[in-house]
């Protein structure tokens, strides 16, 4: 049984559908990329499985069990297993970075606050941030901040991290330091589906690419044969233009 | 003008108007907070709220902020009774500055609510955060910390020109005390000289307070003046 599973899905923003039945798995421990141009959908499918952006039709399982987002706890129980990184560095631009991290384990769920920022230390370590917990988002640079975000991210004991385009706002020397994070995750085992466009990267760490264009998966497979061997004209197109840089 | 200044009077009845003062300070805290209060439920209603209770918070703002407040306080002290509802001037000095606060602080705090940016109401919301929790933790300091300056104008508004609007219905606040006195012996134009330069100095008092509170709770670098 895969660990997640997206069956089908639809999705639209208003009367505009973008999504037209979406499916791929992810098993456990496993890195799988989402790839494609721009406007394909690869955020909106991340969206849809934290409940950002309904889905319209089809559905998502996590370890086989459906998830039902119209029920409220439903889709508490599904952000418990499913985090997400969005592009836009995101952290509460009021309150510092180890407050950033702890906020949601002691509020939301609870947590001894001792505890959490005992476990929210080692994961700013684990990020290469522990030096900067006592500051604020704005006095940070976007990969500080990037990195912060992805501490915050797994602070919840997430199953799945969902990672969208998490270097592309990025200067070209703080890309390195968000993948150096990235790649440690990835070698603890933690299942992650990542939307990027650093190729060489999705390469590296993906078990498996999916392609995506117009809303539709086009193509799913090992990097190595969707890169230098695509199926589809689609894919052989857009990889000879962004490989080719 | 061959008018004599007689402060000596004045001198004489000192406490009583450093107890005006304070009972200004308390009435002005009370008010605002009350009213932040009320603000706050006000502006959260406009901006997530179904529409028939937005619609009634718009009637709300709009009733009170094209009314005076001398007419919403004489509402409720002379009008209110005839209706079988009877509180002391003080108490309905108290609710009509929180009311009258609440519609201008609705208006002020839904521009805050505006401004918070959509990333971090999603990164609270995908973190499993209730709708009070991200008023809470991402609205409510974002607003304190973005438009502070708005808010501490605003204190001082309600500080000086709201409180003393209970003068006219016996509550003896800083303006009230001087009227009381100065209708004793006639020497009105020092009661207000002085009462005007307690004003100012309780301004002062506030504001440091307000910058005080802000740097250390919110990070704002507010000017003092
Ligand atoms: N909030 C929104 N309202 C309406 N349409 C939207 C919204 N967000 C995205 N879309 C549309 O949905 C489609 C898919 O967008 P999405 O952001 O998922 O693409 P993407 O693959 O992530 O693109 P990129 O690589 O540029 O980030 C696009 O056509 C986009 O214009
Ligand atoms: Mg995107």
């Amino acid at each position: 049984m895969p660990h997640l599973a997206v069956n089908d899905v639809y999705a639209k923003y208003g009367a505009l559908e973008v999504l037209h039945g979406i499916a791929f798995e992810v098993d456990r421990g496993e890195v799988v990329s989402l790839v494609g141009p721009s406007g394909s959908g690869k955020s909106t499918v991340l969206r849809t499985l934290v409940g950002l952006t309904p889905v319209s039709r089809g559905s998502v399982e996590v370890d086989g069990t459906s998830i039902d987002y119209r029920s409220g706890r439903a889709l508490k129980a599904a952000r418990d297993r499913m985090a997400i990184v969005f592009q836009q560095y995101n952290l509460f631009q009021n309150m510092n970075v180890l407050r950033n991290v702890t906020l949601a384990p002691t509020k939301v769920k609870g947590r001894n606050r001792r505890e959490v920022e005992e476990e929210a230390m080692e994961l700013l370590a684990l990020v290469g941030m522990s030096d900067k917990a006592g500051a604020y988002p704005d006095e940070l640079s976007g990969g500080q901040q990037q990195r912060v975000a992805i501490a915050r991210a797994l602070a919840l004991k997430p199953d799945i991290l969902l990672l969208d385009e998490v270097t592309s706002a990025l200067d070209p020397e703080l890309v390195n330091e968000v993948l150096d994070a990235i790649r440690r995750l990835a070698r603890e085992g933690m299942t992650m589906l990542l939307v990027s466009h650093e190729m060489a990267f999705v390469r590296e760490v993906s078990s498996k690419v999916v392609f995506m264009d117009k809303g539709r998966v086009v193509e799913t497979g090992a990097p190595a044969r969707i890169f230098d061997a695509p199926e589809s004209d689609r894919a052989r197109d857009f990889f000879g233009k962004v490989l080719r840089g | 003008m061959n008018y004599t200044f007689q402060f000596n009077v004045v001198w004489r009845n000192f406490d009583a108007l450093l107890e005006g003062a304070w009972l200004t300070l308390q009435l002005g805290v009370f008010a605002f907070t009350m009213g932040a209060l009320v603000g706050l439920l006000g502006a959260a209603i406009k901006t997530y709220g179904p529409w028939p209770l937005r619609w009634l918070v718009n009637l709300y703002v709009v009733f009170i902020t094209n009314t005076p407040a001398l007419i919403q306080i004489y509402f409720l002290y002379f009008g209110l009774p005839e209706f079988g509802i009877r509180w002391s001037n003080e108490a309905c000095v108290l609710i009509g500055l929180t009311l009258n606060a609440g519609a201008y602080l609705t208006m002020i705090l839904r521009a805050g609510f505006l401004s918070v940016r959509r990333t971090e109401m999603e990164a609270g919301e995908t973190l499993g955060m209730s709708p009070v929790q991200k008023i809470r933790y991402i609205v409510v300091p974002h607003i304190a910390k973005s438009i502070y300056p708005a808010l501490a104008n605003f204190f001082i508004v309600i500080l000086v020109m709201g409180t003393s609007v209970g003068a006219v219905i016996g509550v003896d606040e800083l303006t009230g005390q001087a009227i009381n006195l100065s209708t004793v012996n006639y020497r009105w134009l020092e009661y207000f000289t002085v009462i005007a330069v307690m004003y100012v100095v309780l301004t002062f008092i506030a504001s440091l307070g307000l910058a005080l509170v802000g740097r250390w709770a919110f990070r704002v670098k507010a000017r003092i003046f």
